[in-house]
């Protein structure tokens, strides 16, 4: 017959995976927001930037649990509430992050499909004024586009 | 061609470095941002008015054919969404 209550005290407790994995998915949550810069499909970023510190949160509580739970087997009560703490951390940046990079103005007002765009003159990068006019001629040598894309982004890079 | 509110100096900075050939402009007090209903006030992390991301597809007569909004500053279009956008114009 085995003594199962001998065995356990006799053997080391184990280490608290479930911690340590639910620490790098809350890691890995708030560097996901970086995917998009490396070429990663930008339109699942956000919610992979959210679900990776929820998981990660989830992992940690299990560890957190065993750790207080079965002190016996698992080690980490120390480790497990820094741990939780931190996870916590993360997934708070995470959510504030998630909120603010959607806070965008509605720009109701901007010209929609088939409507006319305002037509302006600004400096490029060498400081010469160009028109939209302008920039529908034909470059020399060349043809003129068929259309132009106007692409406005938010700068301070 | 693209267009922000940073100056001329920093669009040229970045147009080199990247090696773009299509013109970057500059609208450093939003002006045409304004105009085109694209302002993002304090929207910079330092708090800085800048424009929000938008892309629009206009064609000769100066009439938009496709625009793109994005909902996340994290998402852009892709580059294959685009030329899509431009092929579908007769």
């Amino acid at each position: 017959m085995v003594d199962c209550a001998a065995m356990t005290e006799n053997s080391a407790r184990r280490p608290n995976s479930a911690l340590w994995l639910g620490l790098l998915l809350a890691v890995l949550g708030v560097l996901s927001n970086g995917l998009t810069f490396l070429g990663f499909p930008a339109s699942i970023v956000p919610w992979i930037s959210l679900v990776l510190p929820v998981v990660g949160l989830a992992f940690v509580l299990l560890g957190l649990w065993r750790a207080f739970a079965q002190p016996t087997a698992y080690k980490g009560k120390i480790a497990g509430t820094i741990v939780a703490i931190l996870s916590l951390v993360f997934l708070t940046a995470a959510v504030a992050y998630f909120w603010g990079a959607r806070k965008l103005p509605h720009s109701a007002g901007a010209p929609a499909v088939g409507q006319r765009v305002p037509d302006f003159t600004l400096p490029d990068s060498s400081g010469q004024p160009v028109s939209l006019s302008q920039l529908f001629a034909a470059p020399p040598g060349g043809v003129a586009p068929k259309a132009i894309l106007l692409v406005f982004y938010r700068g301070y890079w | 061609m693209a267009i922000s509110v940073d100056p001329a100096d920093t669009s040229a900075n970045l147009r080199t470095k990247k090696g773009y050939t299509f013109p970057f402009l500059s609208d450093p007090k939003a002006e045409v941002i304004r105009r085109y209903d694209l302002l993002h006030p304090a929207g910079s992390p330092e708090g800085h008015d800048i424009a929000r991301p938008a892309e629009f597809l206009v064609d000769r007569s100066g009439v938009v054919r496709w625009e793109n909004f994005t909902e996340d500053i994290r998402v852009r279009p892709r580059a294959d969404q685009l030329l899509a956008a431009a092929r579908s114009l007769p």
